[in-house]
Parts: structure tokens; sequence; C-alpha cells
């Protein structure tokens, strides 16, 4: 049952309130096993047969059908896995309510990715928005909830543009059960008048969600008002619901469409690339060095994914799944220094190193990752777009991409130096290293890196079941 | 000398039965409010008026698959009718138990009375197709209305009753003005007899324009919904509740009716097109005003002001499936909207409605079933899944594309983006970490009969959500 994918978290979240409120420990316990559980229920289903059951006939066809494969199959284990890793080790208050949220996180977030139907795509995709919603107004610090508003109108006005999309492709198609469909079933039928709208209303959700420049001003309060599990997660697989977009719907479905984009798209890829990485480098507050260096990366996928080229698309594939896993790792391990230091800002530490050798391996670890050390999943990823962008003739567009590479390395090493090197701070308590639980929640996301690192090919040849892209190469030339 | 005949046979009698069984339940209430001890006397009015409610749907589920125009024309029963009066009873029965909060105990019966006699109204709209009938139905509905807005004893009650009353009688002055003119352009009360070009345009659409006023009104819909918000605020909270749904299915099925099927065809088009305009206003406008409110009546109110602009435009183009998607959202409505209205009354104590944004701080750790129970019901109004609001809103999005009314699915979007502040902020005060000084101590409610209206309305939007059946054989409607 791939369904139970989606159903079981969600029913086992709101169950959860069942329990009585002093039942933190058993929650978290319940929350850790149906999310490793779905890890691994989810490994021996990549290509199992869809499942569909009919929902709408009038005024378009429209059917519950979900399917697990390609590219969508290795984001669904990346998202199982950031989420048992971020429960395992946490320290939230009010923990029962916390896993609730986050297993209705998960149940909605797996169901985004391994939704066949666009209807059914859209339903998760404005669904996911309300425990991250809940999340941000009950967890962050702070009385305003400037942060939530922020989260919740920039993307529900995208998931509003989807729905409105996804309702005019259902009414000029006749039917909207195709996702996954081989390439260009839709690029004849739907017209230039209707094409470009609904073509847009698509970019416009995607764009907000990765999030892209100039849509990115809800991220970094987002990411630093999130406790840590959860940014963690929604760092690593949230985000990532936008490209998953280009690549499974945009690029199958409305080629042509996503061809003309090609130009201002790269724009808004490279513009992003350095500019994150450049707020980055000026960044105090942790979280904030990883949320604008999330903008940078995602740039970069952004431009692999428009490029055309196929092994730019097998790199965005890869990287994808890498980001996903350095962030979470990331975000995890400050979260971890926050809890012992009660601080983030990179001024306020230092000289970690010397009383906690076993976290600062751990972000050694990470940040190596994260800046795209060989045999690193971070590495793997970049090499085969950079491949990928020359081979498809944007020269500028490879050189202008390799700065914010070199950024990456000077932002991460930052964070990292000032953090554990420097001088230990007289007004900093002194506390134990990292517990065993906690290695333990790093461990699984820092095998992944490396597996994937030096082994990225099931990753890059993502199955053409989801992912078909067949654009001419195009770009900055 | 002839035997005396019958004007009319049985069949046109069965045809009204179920309003007529409704309408006739209140003697039924009245009474036993005379020989009752006061102590049982609410509970008996709600127990026989909700028997009475149930009779008249169930009685009125039996014309299905037999449409009929009853009274040479003048009320017809078929499938739009049934639906309609369905809603109305529904609507009815869950504003029923809120009705603890009706008065005082020995207005209870009365007021209950009342309540039944606009419900029989609201029916008689739904299924009036000669414009008799409808100003007939429209007053009955009306006249109750303006006795149980003044029910409470707060000085707002009074302000309300008398605004409803005055401006409701304005507008039932255009729209009898409307009527007068429609009749004068075309010679006939039917609206059936519509159809037929007009001897005189002029006329024709200077009465078609009075008449839409008068519902346009009675809708709320944007610039003739000043009146809303301070009659929800004034009246009783059950009365809100059932005014929010009733009044508006009744005037919804006449406009639908008029609009579909009384209009001659090349013409139609153009005459509607103000309605449209006016549902757009209304998606924006009272949302926007929405933004402001700190009373959830009022917040309620304006809410349904732009709700009903959904609902009619999805009427837009005036397309069969059209129809049926205004009346699936109508629907969905009528849950999210009495669910919310039953979860105000569950907060409210005994002499003070929970009305106030206030009284939700902190309810995501006071009562957490209740708080989730809200927010679901939030997440329909703002048309988010897994929710019957949500896949309302995508069918009216795609009858608004299919029909050639773009734009009006633009504007339902920008709306519904507006809208969403408006509800999530009550969201927000529900589950924000809030001192201990500004949480209130639960609130023991007056009964827990809400509760029950609570579980129904969740149910049904969940299972409308996942499983959406707009009804079908609603067309044809006047003959």
């Amino acid at each position: 049952m791939i369904a139970a994918l989606i159903l079981v978290p969600i029913l086992a979240g709101l169950a959860l309130y069942l329990l009585p409120r002093s039942a933190d420990a058993l929650a978290k316990w319940i929350g850790v096993l149906i999310a490793f559980g779905a890890f691994a229920i989810a490994i021996g289903y990549n290509g199992a047969p869809d499942e569909s059951l009919r929902w709408l006939q009038r005024p378009f066809t429209a059917n519950f059908h979900v399917g697990l494969g390609g590219l969508s199959y290795w984001i669904v284990l990346l998202l199982s896995l950031t989420t048992g890793c971020a429960l395992l080790a946490m320290r939230v208050s009010r923990q029962r309510d916390f896993v609730a949220s986050m297993l209705v996180l998960l149940g909605t977030m797996t169901g985004v990715f391994i939704a066949r139907d666009l209807l059914l795509f859209a339903l998760f995709w404005d669904f996911m928005l309300i425990p991250v919603f809940l999340i941000l107004v009950a967890w962050a610090p702070g009385k305003s909830a400037g942060s939530a508003w922020r989260y919740l109108i920039y993307n529900l006005t995208g998931g509003l543009a989807l729905l409105l999309a996804t309702a005019a492709y259902g009414v000029v198609e006749g039917s909207t059960d195709v996702i996954g469909l081989a390439a260009g079933h839709g690029a004849t039928a739907i017209g230039a008048v209707w094409g470009i709208w609904i073509f847009a209303g698509y970019a416009f959700a995607f764009l907000v969600k990765t999030p892209a420049w100039p849509f990115h001003t809800w991220m970094p309060d987002t990411y630093a008002d999130l406790p840590a599990p959860a940014v963690a997660v929604v760092s690593a697989v949230q985000s990532k619901a936008g490209l998953y977009g280009f690549l499974a719907i945009a690029a199958p479905l409305l080629p042509d469409q996503m061809r003309e984009a090609t130009t201002p798209l790269f724009m808004i890829g490279l513009i992003g690339l350095v500019y994150g990485g450049l707020i980055a480098l000026v960044q105090d507050d942790a979280k904030r060095v990883v949320a604008y260096s999330s903008l940078s990366h995602l740039g970069l996928i952004l431009l692999a994914v428009f490029s055309g080229n196929p092994i730019a698309i097998g790199g965005a594939a890869v990287y994808i799944v890498a980001h996903g896993l350095f962030s979470a790792g990331l975000f995890l391990t400050i979260g971890q220094v926050e809890s012992r230091e009660d601080t983030r800002l990179i001024s306020r530490l230092g000289g970690l190193a010397a009383r906690n050798p076993k976290l600062a391996g751990a972000l050694t670890i990470v940040a190596l990752a994260a800046l795209g050390l060989p045999g690193l999943c971070g590495f793997a990823g970049e090499i085969l777009i950079l491949t990928g962008l020359y081979q498809a003739g944007a020269i500028v567009a490879t050189v202008i991409a390799l700065v914010p590479i070199v950024l990456a390395a000077a932002y991460m090493l930052r964070l990292f130096q000032g953090f554990m090197h420097g001088p230990e701070l007289a007004d900093i308590p002194e506390r134990k290293d990292m517990r065993p639980l906690e290695i333990l929640a790093l461990a699984p996301l820092v095998i992944a890196m490396v597996l994937l690192g030096v082994y990225p090919e099931p990753v890059a040849n993502v199955s053409p079941s989801v992912s078909t892209i067949s654009l001419p190469s195009a770009g900055i030339r | 000398m002839p035997p005396f005949v019958m004007p009319f046979g049985t069949s046109d009698w069965s045809a009204v039965l179920p309003l007529s069984v409704v309408a006739l339940t209140p003697l039924l209430v009245l009474l036993l409010d005379l020989i009752l001890p006061k102590a049982m006397r609410r509970g008996a009015a709600v127990t026989i008026a909700a028997l009475g409610l149930i009779a008249g749907g169930l009685l009125a589920l039996q014309g299905w698959g037999h449409p009929f125009a009853a009274f040479g024309g003048g009320f017809v029963n078929g499938g739009f009718t049934i639906v309609f009066e369905e809603v109305i009873v529904a609507g009815a029965l869950i504003s029923l138990l809120l009705a603890t909060h009706l008065g005082r105990d020995d207005q209870s019966g009365g007021a209950i009375a009342l309540l039944l006699w606009s419900a029989s109204g609201a029916m008689l709209l739904a299924g009036a197709a000669n414009l008799m009938t409808i100003f007939l139905g429209l007053e009955l509905l009306s006249l109750a209305l303006y006795c149980l807005c003044g029910l409470s004893s707060r000085p707002s009650a009074r302000e309300a009753s008398l605004k409803y009353l005055i401006l409701s009688s304005t507008a039932s002055g255009f729209m009898l003005y409307g009527m007068a003119l429609l009749f004068g352009a075309t010679g006939s009360v039917q609206l059936a007899a519509l159809l037929a070009p007009p001897a005189s345009t002029t006329l024709f659409t200077l009465g078609c324009g009075l008449f839409m006023i008068g519902f346009a009104f009675k809708l709320s819909l944007v610039p003739f919904h000043v009146w809303t918000p301070d009659v929800y605020e004034g009246a009783p909270l059950p009365v809100t509740a059932f005014m929010s749904i009733v009044t508006k299915a009744g005037a919804l099925a006449v406009i639908a009716r008029f609009a579909y099927a009384a209009l001659p065809q090349p013409q139609a088009q153009a005459i509607l097109i103000p309605l449209w305009i006016l549902a757009a206003l209304s998606m924006i406008a009272g949302n926007v005003a929405a933004l402001a409110q700190t009373d959830m009546k009022r917040l309620l109110a304006y809410s349904g002001i732009a709700q009903l602009g959904y609902v009619v435009a999805a009427l837009a183009g005036t397309t069969a499936l059209g129809l049926r998607y205004a009346i699936f959202y109508l629907i969905a409505y009528m849950f999210m909207n009495l669910g919310a209205f039953a979860v105000v009354a569950l907060l409210s104590r005994e002499h003070e409605e929970g009305s106030r944004l206030s009284a939700f701080a902190g309810l995501g750790y006071r009562q957490p079933a209740l708080a989730a129970a809200m927010t679901f019901f939030l997440m329909g109004l703002a048309g988010l899944p897994p929710t019957a609001g949500f896949i309302g809103k995508i069918l009216i999005l795609s009858s608004s594309v299919d029909a050639g009314y773009a734009w009006l699915a633009g504007v339902l979007i920008v709306g519904t983006a507006i809208s969403a502040y408006v509800y999530f902020k009550i969201v927000r005060a529900m589950y924000a970490r809030t001192t201990g000084a500004d949480i209130q101590r639960a609130v023991k409610p007056a009964s827990l009969l809400p509760w029950l209206g609570v579980g129904i309305c969740a149910v049904a939007i969940l299972v409308l959500g996942l499983y959406p059946v707009a009804p079908s054989d609603v067309l044809p409607l006047v003959k």
C-alpha cells in the first residue's frame, strides 16, 4: 500500500492527541518508529504498481492516484529518513504536540511527491502548509508570529496560483491524472493562450516554494524561527517540492512554455546563486547562514533544471537529495549547539571544539559535504550540474556558477571556525559532548552523504516514469 | 348547479406538503409551551421542532424524480427545489442545536416557532416559480426574522432588529417595483412567461435590475451588504447561524431560478453581468472588511458576504455544471459555517456569547478537540484541503474558466488569499503560546447539544471533501 505512506503518519499524528499530555517520551518513540518504518517500507516500493481510485468525473477526471518511482522515490526516502533523524534527538517543549505536527507534515509532504494526479498534488501542496504554520505559531520564539504569517501568505498565494492553473489544466485537458505520463503528452493540446497562463501559475508556485530570488523573503525568518527538527525537514524536503514540480510536472506537460521561460529562469537562478552566497557570508545567525546558502544552492539546481541537458538534470536530482542530506545535517547540528549554549550566533560562540570534540567532528563532516568536498554528496551533484551546463553551451552561466561554490567554502568554514575554534568564551556554560542518541541521529545522514558521494549513479539516472526531460539544449551562451 | 370542484388536486397539495409540515409544527410547539411546566419547555420545543423539520425533509425527498408544477406553475417541485429544501431543513436543524442560547426560557417556545416559520418561508422560495409566490415566501421568511433579531436583551439587539426591518423593507420595495415592471413588460407573473422576448426591452431590463437588487440585498452582496454585520452581531447566536444559511439558500434559489430559467436567451448573459460584478466585489470587499474584525459574529458575517460571492460566481455563464457546483459549495459552506457557529456556542456562558476573538486565546491548550474542530472549519472556509471547501473552490474555478469567466476565477483567487489571513488569525489565537493571564478558564458550556453540531459538520466536510457529490437532476427549473 503506497497510500499508507500518506495515511498512516497523518492518522497517527492525529491519534497522538489521545495520549495524555505527559506522554512525551512515548509520543517521540511512536514518531521515530513511524518515520523509520515509512523509510523501510518505501525502500521496497521502488517502481511498485500505482494505486488509483476515482475522485472526480466532472468537470474533469481526477483520481486519487499515487505511485512511487524515479525522483519521487529518492525524495520520499530522504523525507522519511530526515524526519526520523530529526525526531530521534530532539529537545523541544510540548513534545507530544510537536511530534503530532511533524507526523502530519511527513504524511502530507509524502503526498506531494507520490501524487500522480495534478489535483491530488495541489491538495497536498496546500495541506502541507498547515503543520508548518502551526509549528511556527506554537514554537517560534517571540510573540509576533511574523514568520508564521510570512510563511503562510507567501506559500498560500503560490498554492492558489497552482490551484487555478490546475483547474484550468483540467478544463482544457479533461483530466489531471497526468503526472508521470510520457513527455509531451499535453504539449500539443494546450494552445499558446492557455499554456502560458497555466505555466505561469505553476512556475510562480514552484518559485515561491523553492524559494528562488526574488520570492525568497519568507524563507530566512521561517528557517530561523522553526525549531531545529522542523527546519531540518522543511529545508531538506519541502523546499524541494518546487524543483520537483518543475522536473516532474512542468517539463513533461508544458515543454514549450518551459523552453520559452529558459532565459528569465536562468537569470533568476543566477541572481539567487550569487546573492544567497554573498549574504550567507555576513550573517551572524548560523541558521540564517544555512538559509541563505540554501538560496544559493537551490539557484544552482534551478539552472540545471532549465538547462535541458540530461547530465545537468541527473546532477539536479543528485543535488536535490544531497542538499536535503547536508542541510538537514547542518540544521540538526546547529540545533544541538543551540540546545547546549542557548545561542547560535557566530559572534557569541567560540572554542567549542576543545570541550565537544564529537560535535566538532559532526559539524566538520556536514560542512564539508555542504561546501562540496569530493567524495561527499555535494560534490557529486555540483560536478554533474557544471559538466551538464558546460555541455549545454551555457558557458557564461557555468563560469558564474563557479563563484558561489568558492563562496560556499568561505561561509561554511567561517561558520565552523566561529563555532569551534578560537578562544573559549568565558560566559558559555560548560556542557556535555554529544549524547549517544544525538550521534545516532546524525549517523544515517552522514552515511547517506558518503554513499551518495561515491555512488550517485542510481539517483542521477532517475527513472523516466516521473521525470522525462526532453528539452533541446538552451541557455545563456 | 355544478358540483364544487377544488381548483387544485392532491398532487398540488402534496408538492407543498413538506413546507406545510414545517409551517404547522410551530402550532404544536406553541401549544406544548402553554401546558408544559417551565423546566421542560425548551427541551420539548427543540425536540418537536427537530422532529417537524426531519419529517419535512423526508417528505420532500418523496418528490424526487417526479418533477411537477403545482398551483398552475406557482410552485415547481423538482430536483432543484428538493435540494434547496433539504439544505434549508439541515441548516435549520443544526441552528436548532445551538438554541440553548435562544432567549429566556419562557421565550424559547415562541422563538423556535418563529424559526420554523421563517424556514418554511425559505422552503417556499425554493420552489417559487412566479412572482407572487416569490414575494409571499420572502415576506414569510423575513417577518419572522425581524422578531427573532430583537430577541436578546442587549441594546445592540434592538438596533439589529430595527435596522433589518427598515433596510429589508426598502429592498423589498425595490424588488416589488421590479416585479411590477416585469409584469408590465410581459403581462404575466409566471417566471416561465418571461422567457418570451419582451414587448418593451427597457422596461424589462429595468425590472430585472430592480428585482436583482432586491435579492442582492437578501444575499448581502456588496454593496448591498452593510446591514449584515450589525444584524448578525445583535441577533442571538442561533438566529445568526440560521440567517447565515437559510436566508441565503432561499434567496439563492430564487436568483438561480431567475438567472437560469426566466430570461430570454440572447439578452440573458448581458442582463446578468451586473450580478457577476457584484459577486466579484463581494469576494474582495467581504474578505478585506473581515480582516479588521475582532468579534466572531461580525467576522463570520463579512466572511459570509465573500463566501456567497463565491457561490454566485459559480453561476457565471449559467452553465448546468455551474449550478450544481454553486449548490455543492452552498452545502459545503453550510457545514463549515454552522460548524464554526457551533464552536462559538460551546464557548458561550449562560448570559454571554463567546464570540469575542479573545475567547479563542489558548483554546488549543484548554480544549484541544474543540480547537482542532475549529481549525478544520476555518481551513474549509479558507479553501484548504482536505475539506469540502477546497474541492468546492476547485469546482467553482473550473466552471468559471469553462464558461469563459476566467477573470472571475482570478478574483476568487485573490479573495481567497486575503481570507487566509482572516481565518488563520483565529487559528493563531488558538495555538499561540500565551501567558497564564490572558487565557480564560475553560468554559463549561450551557449545553452539550452543540457538540453534536460540531461532529456532524466536521464529518460532512471531510466526507464531501474526499468524495464530492454534486446533486444531479437539478434542471429544468420552471416547468
